[in-house]
């Protein structure tokens, strides 16, 4: 059987694959959008202790500065005394985690793009500073996010590829079943497994410039 | 629209936790096999089946035994590890017995022997000698018992190579015919198995090491798998079962005795082994 042959037999287990890393993509996104804006927003508005800040700190320098494999090697054996998780579970924590510490300081620079004045111009009109930032800043912010966070997004799919070396089937992995099979044709298989990523990588960008474009109110924050 | 949006994502966050929290240990559940499915013909993935001479031997044993097994896919640097963390019960893949192994796991009895060979590209005027000396880019798959071995008695040595390391065998002897390294160092059996499917290579050498391979538990055998193991990889053997199973991946090949070659450095093989009293060192 010639390889083009095996890669249309076996192209249902590559988009099984590719259904995985999706799934993976979905999950650490969401986990890094709701931590990260958390932590943005307690860095920026939260109380200015260093009982408060410092961990913040910390914890965004710890997960940006160390490697995605050591991390994902760190969340399924360093843990497994602690809590056994599957191969899955450990990947989207490790790589939600560190999302988050990126999210976090795309939604920092998002928020302090906004003019200073705003935020007194709120608070002068009476307003709570917990509604201004939700009505004021927020609605602003998060459209001066989309850019760097199409960036996040690309950088995304791409680090799923590695939840492999703990055990998650997806894209690659696959892959590599078919190339071991077959014994070679590396070059063909991850020429498909590349073009797939970057279908994916496409649509999705062009799914948020698409979202940038129609949240954009005419004639303001033209950039 | 913005609020119920973000109070939905929260609620999913917080359900997505504890759907990864939730213990999913149950009374009777099935034992994990480890395997690196990309190491043909002992373990691979063909059209989203596990396939080959370890998940075939593993299944019957498995029946014969009245174990309930699941396989687990990881890539093979990683197979001693997840042993040692407990999140394999057993290991069953081509791997060699070796004494730095056999202290952070324990072995079955062995069920098959190998040499290793030295492959060099088809139109390639190098020897088993020229092969490995003299500058010579000399390939490996990373955590091996092959690259232990060339760590061992080769790198210290005055004789000059450079040994590279790779993810897995198939990328090494890819690399191999593009002419990034000149030799790979792998077992005979792979090795086989490579000229069988017509890759441009050929075997310059063998390297008798009679390295046996078996199947493997975490140490100190704490489910107890070591004497139930034991008898069912010699009973499958002796009922003609094993030799029908290996030569379906590979024809040609003379199936060794089983149990094979017990070094005398593995615990696991001080008499009396396992679930096979009469046997041992």
């Amino acid at each position: 059987m010639g390889i083009y042959e095996v890669l249309v037999r076996d192209f249902p287990f590559l988009l099984k694959g590719l259904g995985v890393a999706l799934i993976l993509l979905a999950a650490l996104l969401v986990i890094g959008f709701v931590l990260g804006l958390a932590m943005c927003l307690i860095q920026l508005y939260g109380p200015r202790t260093r009982l408060v800040q410092w961990p913040l700190i910390a914890y965004e320098r710890v997960f940006r500065g160390i490697p995605i494999i050591i991390m994902l090697f760190i969340f399924y054996y360093g843990l497994a005394g602690l809590l056994d998780i599957t191969s899955f579970a450990a990947a989207i924590l490790a790589l939600g985690f560190r999302s988050a510490a990126y999210q976090s300081q795309i939604f920092r620079s998002a928020f302090q793009s906004v003019p200073t004045g705003q935020m007194t111009a709120a608070r002068a009109m009476g307003m709570s500073k917990t509604r201004a930032i939700r009505y004021i800043l927020f609605p602003q912010a998060m459209r001066y996010a989309i850019g760097p966070w199409t960036n996040e997004f690309s950088s995304e799919i791409k680090e799923t590829s590695l939840a492999y070396v703990i055990g998650v089937v997806e894209l690659t992995r696959q892959a590599h079943y078919i190339i071991s099979s077959t014994q070679g044709n590396v070059l063909i298989v991850f020429a498909v497994v590349a073009l797939m990523y970057f279908i994916v990588n496409k649509s999705g960008n062009s799914l948020l410039y698409g979202l940038e474009r129609k949240l954009a109110v005419p004639g303001f924050g033209k950039r | 629209m913005l609020k119920s949006l973000s109070v939905k994502l929260l609620a999913g966050t917080g359900a997505l936790i504890m759907a990864l929290s939730t213990p999913t240990s149950f009374a009777q559940e099935p034992y994990t096999v480890g395997v690196e499915a990309s190491f043909p013909p002992w373990a691979y993935v063909e059209a989203g089946e596990y396939k080959g001479i370890a998940i075939d031997a593993m299944r019957a044993i498995a029946e014969d035994a009245g174990l309930e097994i699941e396989f687990k896919d990881l890539p093979f640097p990683s197979l001693i590890p997840a042993l040692s963390a407990g999140k394999i019960d057993i290991l069953a893949t081509g791997l060699t017995v070796t004494e730095e192994r056999s202290e952070v796991i324990d072995f079955t009895v062995p069920w098959w022997e190998t040499n290793d060979v030295v492959v060099v590209p088809k139109d390639s005027d190098k020897n088993v000698f020229t092969a490995v000396c003299c500058g010579a880019r000399v390939g490996v798959q990373g955590g091996s018992s092959q690259q232990a071995w060339m760590e061992e008695n080769v790198i210290p040595s005055d004789i000059d190579i450079e040994l590279a390391t790779y993810d897995s065998y198939i990328i090494a002897i890819n690399d191999m015919t593009t002419g990034r390294i000149d030799s790979v160092i792998v077992d005979d059996t792979s090795a086989q198995e490579y000229v069988a499917a017509g890759r441009p290579v050929e075997i310059a050498g063998k390297i008798f090491i009679r390295a046996p391979l078996a199947l493997a538990v975490s140490k100190g055998d704490p489910k107890g798998l070591l004497s139930r193991l034991n008898p069912g990889i010699v009973q499958l053997a002796d009922s003609g079962e094993w030799q029908k199973i290996v030569h379906e991946y590979m024809p040609d090949i003379t199936v060794p005795p089983v149990p094979s070659h017990m070094p005398e450095f593995v615990d696991t093989y001080q008499k009396p082994v396992a679930g096979l009293p009469e046997l041992g060192n």
